[in-house]
């Protein structure tokens, strides 16, 4: 494929990972930090922004590791391992990097790294791009697009709850639950999106 | 078959050793800010090993900040003026200082870590503070919550301290505190007796060091202090005295007394002491012994509401109250305070109305 | 439930001793967040608002506290006591602000009920909902809050 025909096959796949493939509602992956998080607007801002470096980054990574070493030695099944230790070293790394050299790039973003590290939504963006068998390029699309599809969701959700603050949940239903329902609905509205394309 | 795998096993494991190799090769790079300069109130330098908290730094080096949490970021005590070289405020020092301070370059020092060249500046008065290794020679009932503890200083053996200030006791790990804290009492002992410090302590509801103190400390155990400090002490003047303290507040104003019997002062005090009922008085007989030792001193005790069933012909009501009986002119007397919050606050209310002026009222809130 | 730093270091403070023995939450195992919720729930279903109840603590404080550790009747058959010790404290919650140690302990005339709180304890329910959890030596469970002070 030439360059541009790729880079507008990275531009589509970028669109639809925030919407019509939105890794968390459409795919149900990385429910467990943003649960957790998405209480507070600034701390699913700050969540948000690092997971969409840390996709961003780790699967490019991935990639290289993928396709310049796992396939020329036939290790293809191996790609779960290297996966995971290729995105706890590198979310180690940076969080050590980021608290020496930006102090307030830490608080804001740094503290979060640690929950992230072993994300299933992180995880599975690299699973996808083998799946999909998508370039480079493509790959970083997908990545990021993710990670902005991932963070539009929970600060989403985060806006939300902070509506449903004074209200009164059923007592069951408080924290997780609400979230969950909540979650799904939010699910619902984006199926719309994908709906739109198959209709066409 | 098998070489595959091994090879296999051997490619995977030799990128996870990779990495790691990277990420401990890139700590010792990162994490380690070699050697850094400290330079305190432009008269002293200290060279140490970066990366730790300007606490403990400051600690190890046997420069004592007051801290009540260890080090944790929970008591907000630890304050130094960091001129150079602290880095932005943290969001966990930042409910702790105020604006006047944040603007004065204060920092909170368990929260600042050492990585660059630091210029501090530290009140004088911290350099004398010394960490003190005790033992717990005597432990004597004062009323049904308040007890006197005797501290025999083993190492060192002697404490310089003015009387009227306190030290800060060290309750180590037990049941209710998985870590040591610090609380500060006053010194109530006397200052001739070099060698012991006595703590006047009434047991506070889950209190970790007073439940400590009654509960598991024992004579012969061994305790951990340091100090002195605070600022609260005797003037130097000859005016008229009068001291108000109730409850363990009688520590420093114990301790002057003492003091003013050893340099034979001559001052006229009177001193108020108030309680609620007769069974919370204590060391009435000590008190009438300083009333014949001092020149010029009058013991008053106040009891707010005597019971039924107790005798008692002395003053009643609030403190307050027979403050403002018994003293007829205020204007040249000096007032020393020891109690909680509210109490000095009520008697700095009564001591202005008998014309008492705030630059003559001194007190130590332990705040 | 995955936590943010931020909660996850209140769950650390309110749960360690470095404030008080025992910290905030006592023996209960649920966060923070839960406890907070399954309170604010009980009060609603009590009729009451945080606002009113808190407000109507911090009146019976400012009662009883010129006393200085004297009983002062608050309501028909309720009195009130104020004691204080040396010290302050601040906010698990981090901000600004340090709270004395001052002890309010209100009590029924005709029984042995008694109720207490703390300075810290009365801006925890009041700013933050918070009213400690089970097993803490300080928990004011609600329902015992409005009986006694309403």
């Amino acid at each position: 494929m030439n360059l541009s025909a790729e880079i507008g096959e990275a531009f589509v796949v970028f669109v639809a990972a925030i919407f019509t493939q939105n890794i968390l509602l459409a795919y149900f992956l990385g429910l467990c930090p943003f649960i957790g998080v998405s209480r507070e607007i600034k701390a699913a801002f700050g969540l948000g922004l690092a997971v969409i470096f840390v996709l961003t980054v780790t699967t490019s990574l991935n990639w290289v590791a993928y396709h310049l070493v796992l396939v020329p030695l036939g290790l293809e099944y191996f790609r779960f391992i290297l996966f995971i230790v290729i995105i706890a070293a590198f979310v180690q790394f940076v969080e050590m990097a980021v608290e020496r050299y930006s102090p307030f790039l830490y608080q804001q973003l740094g503290v979060f790294l640690p929950l992230i590290t072993v994300n299933c939504a992180i995880f599975g963006a690299a699973l996808f791009m083998v799946i999909r068998d998508y370039s480079f390029l493509v790959t970083i699309g997908h990545a990021f697009g993710s990670g902005v599809g991932w963070f539009l969701a929970i600060m989403a959700m985060a806006g939300i709850r902070q509506k449903l603050a004074t209200d009164r949940i059923p007592r069951g239903l408080q924290g997780p639950g609400i979230t969950l329902i909540l979650a799904g609905l939010m699910a619902l509205g984006f199926i719309g999106f994908a709906g739109v394309l198959q209709g066409r | 078959m098998l070489a595959s795998t091994l090879i296999s096993i051997l490619v995977v494991s030799s990128i996870a050793a990779a990495l790691a190799a990277v990420l401990v090769v890139s700590e010792r790079f990162i994490a380690n800010y070699g050697p850094c300069k400290i330079i305190i109130n432009e008269e002293r330098e200290l060279t140490v090993q970066g990366g730790k908290p300007l606490l403990s730094v400051l600690t190890a080096e046997k420069i004592f900040i007051p801290s009540a949490c260890g080090g944790r970021g929970t008591c907000g005590l630890c304050k130094v003026k960091v001129l150079e070289g602290a880095g932005a405020i943290l969001p966990t020092e930042e409910p702790y200082l105020s604006k006047e301070e944040r603007a004065a370059q204060v920092r909170l020092s368990c929260q600042v870590k050492v990585k660059n060249d630091l210029r501090i500046q530290i009140p004088r008065e911290l350099f004398s503070i010394r960490e003190y290794v005790t033992r717990c020679t005597k432990i004597r009932d004062l009323t049904h919550d308040i007890k006197l503890f005797r501290f025999q200083l083993v190492e060192p053996t002697t404490m310089d301290y003015i009387p009227g200030q306190y030290i800060q006791l060290q309750t180590p790990a037990y049941e209710k505190s998985p870590a040591p804290v610090y609380r500060a009492y006053s010194i109530a002992s006397d200052p001739a007796e070099k060698g012991i410090i006595d703590l006047i302590i009434r047991l506070v509801p889950n209190g970790i060091c007073t439940t400590y103190c009654f509960n598991h400390l024992k004579e012969g155990d061994e305790m951990r202090l340091n100090g002195p400090y605070g600022s609260f002490h005797l003037s130097d003047t000859q005016a008229p005295v009068v001291f108000i303290a109730g409850g363990s507040g009688m520590a420093p104003i114990k301790c002057i007394l003492h003091h003013m019997k050893n340099t034979q002062n001559q001052r006229e005090a009177v001193y108020f002491f108030g309680a609620n009922v007769v069974r919370e008085m204590f060391m009435v007989e000590e008190m009438r012994q300083f009333e014949s030792d001092l020149a010029n001193f009058r013991f008053v005790p106040v009891i707010a509401k005597p019971q039924e069933g107790e005798t008692w012909s002395g003053e009643t009501g609030l403190v307050t109250q027979a403050v403002q009986r018994d003293v007829k002119n205020g204007v040249p007397y000096e007032a020393y305070l020891c109690g909680s919050p509210g109490m000095i606050d009520a008697s700095i209310k009564v001591l202005n109305e008998l014309g008492i002026t705030n630059d003559r009222v001194f007190y130590d809130k332990f705040a | 439930m995955k936590q943010g730093p931020d909660e996850q270091q209140l769950d650390v403070s309110l749960r360690a001793s470095t404030l008080v023995a025992g910290g905030f939450m006592g023996d209960d195992l649920r966060s923070v967040t839960e406890v907070i919720d399954a309170d604010a729930g009980e009060l609603f279903r009590l009729g009451m608002t945080l606002k009113e109840l808190a407000s109507r603590m911090q009146e019976i404080t400012d009662k009883a506290a010129p006393a200085q550790g004297l009983w002062v009747e608050i309501a028909p058959g309720r009195e009130a006591q104020v004691d204080e010790t040396r010290g302050s404290s601040p906010c698990p919650w981090r901000h600004q602000g340090r709270y004395f140690k001052r002890i309010t302990t209100v009590r029924r005339k005709d029984s042995d009920e008694v109720l207490r709180w703390s300075d810290l304890g009365m801006h925890m329910i009041a700013r933050h909902g918070f009213f400690e959890g089970k097993g803490s030596m300080f928990r004011l469970e609600p329902a015992d809050l409005v009986k006694m002070l309403f």
